[in-house]
C-alpha cells in the first residue's frame, strides 16, 4: 500500500498536476511519524503509510492555499474535515486532490511504551491487529490494546470524498465505548464543574489544541484579539474554561471528533470528552454530522423550521 | 430609634442571597414585551439585569459563557417567536446555536435550570412577567452559582 501511495504521488508530481503532496514521513524515532510536504518526485519516496501516521493533514490545506493545487493523504475519517473546509469555502475543491488511504486504525503511542519494545524495525497492520517487527522477531499487539479510542469505535469504511483510493476499504469490527466518558456521565452537575475546574487548572494555554484543529482556521482567534478582550490572558481555571468552552462552541457543527486537539495537548486534558459530546448533540438535534454530506450547508450556518424549539407549541 | 441601635439592627440581619440574572432581550419583541409589562404595572422580580440586543441572533454563545464565568446565577435569552423575526430569520440561527449551548452547558455541569431561552413577543407583557418570575424562582431553588473556576473549597 505504501508503494502504491508513493507511485501515485510521484505520478501526480511528475506530470505537474500538483505542486505538493502532503503525507507522512518517518520521524526521528521509528514509531513516530511526521507530516511531509513532498514537492519533487524524489521526495515522494519518503512517503510512508503505517499505523503510526496519526496527524490529521487536512489542517494544512487552508494554510497552503497560495501554493496552488496540492494532493493530500487522508484517512477515511479525515475526508470529513476536507469536506467541511470545502463547504465553508476555506479551500477550493478544484485545487485539492484527495488521496484516501485505507485504514484499519491508528495506534496509540503509549501501546508501544507499555510493552517496552526496543529496536523496532517496522510497524504495520496484520488483519485488524498491529504487527511490530523487532530485532527479536514479530510481536502482535491486539487491536483493543493498540488502537486509539476513536479508531476502536470508528465505523467509517468509505471516505466521503476522494479522488483516488489507495488500498481497499477495511471493514470494521464492533464499537467500544470509552470508559472515561461513561464515568463522567455519572457525575452530578457540581462534580462535573469540579472535574473541569481541575482539568482546566492545568491548561497552560499553549493553544496547541487550536493549532492542531482543522476547524480552527480563523485568521484571528477570539483569544488573540488585542481589543475586545473576551478572555483574560491569565491561565486560571475561569479563563481557561472560557477559552475551551468557547472554542467548542466555535467548532460545533464542523468538529468531526478527529481527536487532534486532545492528542496535541501537552497537559493531557481530556478534550475528547467535550468534542464527542458536541458531535453527538449536533447529530441528535439537527440530524446531521459534520463533513458527512458535501452538498448540505454548514450545520450552524443554516436552520430548519422543524429544529428543536425551547418552547414548542 | 437612636443612630446606634439602627446600625446594630442592620448588621444583625445577614443580607439574604438574591439570584443575579442577566437577560439578553431582542429589541423588537421581548424588550418591547418588557416595556409593556412595565407600563401595564405588572410585578416581576428585580433580579433581572436587561441587556438590549438588536436580535436574538445577535446573542453569541460567548455572551452566555461570559455571564457564567463572571458568576451570574442565571442567564435568560429571549426574542421574537420563530417566523416573526424583524430580520426574518435571525431567531432561527439563534435557536440552533442556543439550544446546542444549553445542552452543552448541561453536559459541562451548569444546571439547565440556570439558562432559559424563550420566545416573548411585544404583545406578551403578561408572559414576560411570568417568565421572569418563574425563572427567578427556578434559579433561586438551584442556589448560588459557585463559578466555573476553583471549586476545591466550595464543592466536595
Amino acid at each position: 500500500m505504501q508503494n502504491e501511495l508513493r507511485s501515485k504521488a510521484k505520478e501526480l508530481l511528475q506530470n505537474g498536476e500538483v505542486k505538493a503532496v502532503i503525507g507522512y514521513e518517518s520521524g526521528s524515532v521509528p514509531f513516530k511519524s511526521t507530516p511531509l510536504f513532498a514537492e519533487t518526485p524524489e521526495e515522494a519516496d519518503k512517503l510512508i503509510w503505517n499505523p503510526t501516521c496519526v496527524n490529521n493533514l487536512a489542517l494544512y490545506l487552508p494554510q497552503i492555499k497560495s501554493m496552488g493545487k496540492v494532493a493530500v493523504v487522508v484517512k477515511p475519517c479525515e475526508a470529513r474535515n476536507v469536506v467541511e473546509l470545502i463547504k465553508e469555502h476555506q479551500i477550493d475543491r478544484e485545487n485539492i486532490v484527495v488521496l484516501a488511504v485505507s485504514c484499519a486504525g491508528i495506534m496509540k503511542f503509549d501501546a508501544l511504551k507499555e510493552i517496552g519494545l526496543k529496536e523496532i524495525k517496522s510497524i504495520d497492520w496484520k488483519g485488524s491487529d498491529i504487527a511490530v517487527e523487532t530485532s527479536g522477531g514479530q510481536v502482535v499487539i491486539e487491536r483493543e490494546k493498540a488502537l486509539l479510542d476513536k479508531c476502536l469505535s470508528c465505523d467509517i469504511v468509505e471516505p466521503v470524498l476522494f479522488d483516488a483510493m489507495i488500498g481497499k476499504a477495511v471493514q470494521r469490527q464492533s464499537a467500544k465505548v470509552s470508559t472515561i466518558a461513561e464515568e463522567y456521565e455519572k457525575l452530578s452537575p457540581s462534580e462535573r464543574r469540579a472535574f473541569w475546574a481541575k482539568q482546566f487548572e492545568r491548561c497552560i494555554r499553549c493553544y496547541a489544541c487550536r493549532q492542531a484543529c482543522s476547524g480552527c482556521y480563523c485568521k484571528e482567534c477570539f483569544v488573540d484579539k488585542p481589543s475586545q478582550t473576551w478572555v483574560s490572558k491569565r491561565t486560571d481555571a475561569e479563563a481557561n474554561w472560557f477559552f475551551h468552552v468557547g472554542r467548542m462552541m466555535h467548532t460545533a457543527g464542523r468538529c468531526t471528533g478527529c481527536g487532534e486537539c486532545e492528542r496535541a495537548c501537552p497537559m493531557n486534558i481530556p478534550l475528547s470528552l467535550m468534542t464527542k459530546q458536541i458531535c453527538r448533540d449536533v447529530k441528535e438535534m439537527f440530524g446531521n454530522e459534520a463533513g458527512m454530506d458535501a452538498e448540505s450547508s454548514p450545520i450552524l450556518g443554516s436552520f430548519n423550521a422543524q429544529d428543536p424549539d425551547p418552547c414548542p407549541e | 430609634m437612636s443612630e446606634e441601635t439602627r446600625v446594630e439592627t442592620i448588621e444583625a440581619e445577614p443580607k439574604a442571597w438574591e439570584p443575579k440574572i442577566i437577560g439578553f432581550l431582542c429589541n423588537w419583541c421581548t424588550y418591547a414585551g418588557a416595556d409593556l409589562a412595565g407600563s401595564s404595572r405588572l410585578k416581576y422580580p428585580a433580579n433581572l439585569r436587561v441587556v438590549r440586543v438588536p436580535c436574538s441572533g445577535r446573542v453569541d454563545p460567548q455572551f452566555v459563557l461570559k455571564a457564567f464565568e463572571r458568576g451570574y446565577d442565571g442567564v435568560l435569552v429571549s426574542g421574537c417567536h420563530p417566523g416573526d423575526c424583524h430580520y426574518s430569520k435571525g431567531n432561527f440561527y439563534a435557536r440552533r446555536r442556543l439550544m446546542l449551548l444549553q445542552r452543552f452547558l448541561d453536559y459541562m455541569g451548569i444546571e439547565p435550570e440556570r439558562f432559559h431561552f424563550d420566545w416573548i413577543s411585544a404583545a406578551e407583557g403578561q408572559k414576560f412577567a411570568e417568565v421572569v418570575t418563574e425563572f427567578t424562582e427556578q434559579v433561586r431553588k438551584t442556589g448560588p452559582f459557585p463559578g466555573v473556576g476553583d471549586q476545591s473549597q466550595k464543592v466536595e
